[in-house]
């Protein structure tokens, strides 16, 4: 999918890739983007150094001694050249008529250097006069996995991306690449920005905005440019999809004088937070949260209140399940009449309860055609808007292990349940002792579109995230961001 | 007063903050609630506008180089006759000139002393990084003490105003506490969204104060306000 006319919709989706400057012995660029001739796609080396090309050649990629020699139309480059180099380097990308160009190179102004900072005002000056579409510099570029190029080797090639993600920083971009492909979910678009000399955030939010393989959108920043028009870009942004915002570090005071009370007052981040609420962004502190969050918008229906079943396995869980929904502000209503009775036909009340939370791990024994009776009953339940599930590694993990189908029943029981339900659905399946087993079989979970966090307070944040966006939203746009 | 005039006036005297009296007159033309608030450049002006706005006045000091009115014993309250408008016009002229030797005094500001109500501050300052910025809080101890304020940029949207209102942490004094009748929320809403309107038309005012705003059952009203604008 494409956002045909936009003016990085070509970088954005490229045939044709060009790795500029990369050294052996690792070639890590060309290595990174080895896949793209497996996705239909033909990538490029442009190297000068002679003893370089042997080992490039030796990767089965065509080099040349300039970009002006490649033999079609660069879609996208990737430019780790040393910093000296970079603007003869940048001249050229233009003068081919490139789609665009990340620059891993550094050494600019993050350096404080004078060097630095003239050779980034150069790049900056001839990218801006010639309309060039210039990612960073300073950064880990582009990671577009439908298209096989990538930033980092271990991150996957795949047509099921659903998250467009910014960063400022690579290590970020890269580190949330990863742990949402080990959750299960993938990448629609990634830019790593950096320095954000010609394009900033405001650009590639732009576009992910408008890219339909784009179900929902994050990013990691910690400060922007034009301020304004990133207001304007996030407000437009997040009426079209949902936007995580994942802000890092202190925002700076501008230094300035102030002559009245309210200027005293406005702090940096309460202006942040702020305008985020205005926008209708949905905010997190760091990658758990960031993960979480996008999980709960990908994978379960859109919470439409604040009443909460929670189905816990035994008496003291079910006790901390409470309080963790309850501190993240949400309900635990009590059930009606109707659901007592349904739930009293079998419920095993020693030693188990059906208030709410349930305690039914000793009604269950096992059973899946008891867990599912349950599940439906609670469901039809109008005081329940949501409903969340402990699954106890404590307990499940030995049987499991003796018995795998025992979990494959478990996993299909939930993944019915979700596609039969029209409210929200979290489960909590804490690792307990069982740490390495429980993370050998997540990708079940992720593959049956279960969303599983690892603790009551997270899925109770992550419910509560959602809930918040689907409020500001209103009833018209929770309607369509349930399609997502 | 045009904005223009006023605005041309304070350049040529080269202040970037407004008069009690310009800033009032500006915003009530805006259409921003405010207590009506008079120039008095001699004892018997006051005594003739007291009568007129009705009693009990309040007289502050209007000087350009006085910023904090109270602090210089600049402000007088409750004021019942015309007697007593008289002689505080003199102690504040008085007590004015001896904290700050040398102010330029151009008068005194005469306002209907408007009955107590549940305090607020509405404001705006220009953020470096995001423009014209909102404030919203309780006024009184909760802005000095707890920083229990909002904040939205310009330009708000009537659900913009309305979540500044809810966000804050002392949102129940609003819903009347100890038996005081509930605020006008919508009031307090068409207030700040009136501020917002008159900043963006006037991108020249860099930060405004409605400090206190009185938030009534059935209404609102500004009783102090400073817009400070750019030097430019």
């Amino acid at each position: 999918m494409a956002v045909p006319g936009h003016r990085l919709d070509r970088m954005f989706n490229p045939k044709v890739v060009a790795v500029i400057g990369d050294k052996g012995p690792g070639y890590m660029w060309l290595h990174n983007n080895l896949p793209l001739k497996e996705r239909g796609g033909r990538l490029y080396s442009v190297q000068l150094d002679e003893k370089e090309i042997p080992g490039i050649e030796a990767l089965g990629v065509q080099n040349f001694k300039s970009v002006l020699e490649v033999p079609e139309p660069i879609d996208y480059a990737l430019v780790a050249v040393p910093r000296q180099v970079s603007p003869y380097v940048l001249k050229d990308l233009i003068a081919a008529g490139a789609g665009g160009a990340g620059f891993f190179t550094s050494g600019f102004a993050e350096t404080g250097e004078e060097l630095g900072i003239r050779l980034q005002e150069q790049l900056a000056s001839m990218a801006r006069e010639a309309g060039f579409n210039l990612v960073g510099p300073n950064c880990m570029g582009l990671y577009l996995p439908k298209a096989g190029v990538r930033f980092n080797v271990d991150a996957p090639v795949t047509d099921a991306g659903e998250i467009g993600f910014l960063s400022q920083s690579g290590t970020h971009g890269i580190m949330f690449s990863l742990v949402a492909a080990a959750n299960g979910m993938y990448i629609s678009k990634c830019a790593s920005f950096g320095n954000a000399i010609v394009l900033d955030v405001s650009d590639y939010l732009e576009y992910l905005m408008l890219d339909d393989e784009t179900k929902v959108i994050g990013m990691y920043v910690e400060g922007v440019k034009d301020g304004r028009r990133f207001f304007a870009t996030l407000k437009e942004a997040c009426r079209r999809k949902p936007v995580v915002v994942w802000k890092g570090g202190q925002t700076e005071a501008g230094a300035r004088a102030t002559m009245s009370h309210t200027g005293s007052l406005a702090a940096p981040q309460a202006v942040w937070d702020g305008m985020m609420r205005q926008c209708g962004a949905i905010t997190t502190n760091n990658l758990d949260e960031t993960i979480d969050a996008m999980k709960m918008l990908l994978r379960s229906k859109t919470p439409r209140g604040d009443g909460m079943a929670l189905l816990a396995q035994t008496g003291g869980q079910s006790v901390s399940m409470t309080d963790a929904f309850a501190k993240a502000g949400l309900r635990v209503p009590r059930f009606t009449d109707a659901t007592y009775a349904a739930l009293g036909e079998f419920f095993n009340i020693v030693g188990g309860s059906y208030q709410n939370p349930l305690d039914m791990a000793g009604t269950i024994q096992g059973n899946m055609e008891t867990l599912d009776r349950i599940l439906r009953i609670v469901d039809a339940d109008p005081n329940v808007d949501g409903m969340a599930m402990e699954l106890s590694a404590l307990f499940a993990a030995r049987q499991w292990k003796a018995k795998p189908e025992t979990l494959d029943r478990t996993i299909a029981t939930l993944a019915d349940h979700m596609a039969r339900s029209e409210k929200p659905f979290v489960a909590v399946l804490h690792p307990a002792h069982e740490a390495e087993y429980v993370a050998s079989i997540m990708p079940k979970f992720n593959d049956a579109g279960v969303p599983v966090f690892q603790s009551f307070e997270r899925a109770a944040a992550a419910y509560r995230r959602a809930l918040d966006f689907a409020r500001r939203q209103g009833p018209s746009a929770v309607a369509s961001s349930a399609e997502v | 007063m045009s904005f223009e005039s006023v605005l041309a006036q304070a350049r040529a005297e080269g202040r970037t903050l407004l008069t009690e009296v310009e800033a009032k007159s500006l915003l009530e033309e805006a259409g921003v609630p405010v207590a009506t608030t008079t120039l008095a450049r001699t004892r018997e002006e006051a005594q003739e506008q007291a009568e007129r706005l009705g009693y009990p006045v309040v007289l502050k000091v209007v000087s350009p180089d006085i910023a904090h009115k109270s602090d210089v014993g600049g402000v007088k309250l409750n004021l019942a006759s015309r007697e007593a408008v008289g002689q505080a016009f003199d102690e504040i002229l008085a007590s004015a000139a001896r904290a700050v030797p040398g102010a330029r005094i151009t008068g005194v500001a005469v306002q209907h002393m408007a009955p107590q109500g549940t305090e607020v501050i509405v404001g705006m300052t220009t953020d470096p990084q995001f423009g014209p910025v909102m404030m919203f809080g309780l006024g009184g101890i909760m802005v000095e003490v707890l920083k229990d304020v909002s904040f939205r940029l310009v330009p708000l949207e009537e659900k913009d105003a309305r979540e500044m209102i809810d966000e804050i942490k002392g949102r129940p004094v609003l819903s009347g506490v100890r038996g005081q009748p509930p605020a006008d929320i919508d009031a307090l809403t068409r207030t700040l969204l009136k501020v917002s309107e008159f900043v963006e038309q006037h991108p020249e005012v860099k930060e405004l104060d409605l400090n206190p705003v009185f938030a009534y059952p059935d209404g609102a009203l500004a009783v102090d306000a400073r817009i400070i604008i750019d030097g430019a």
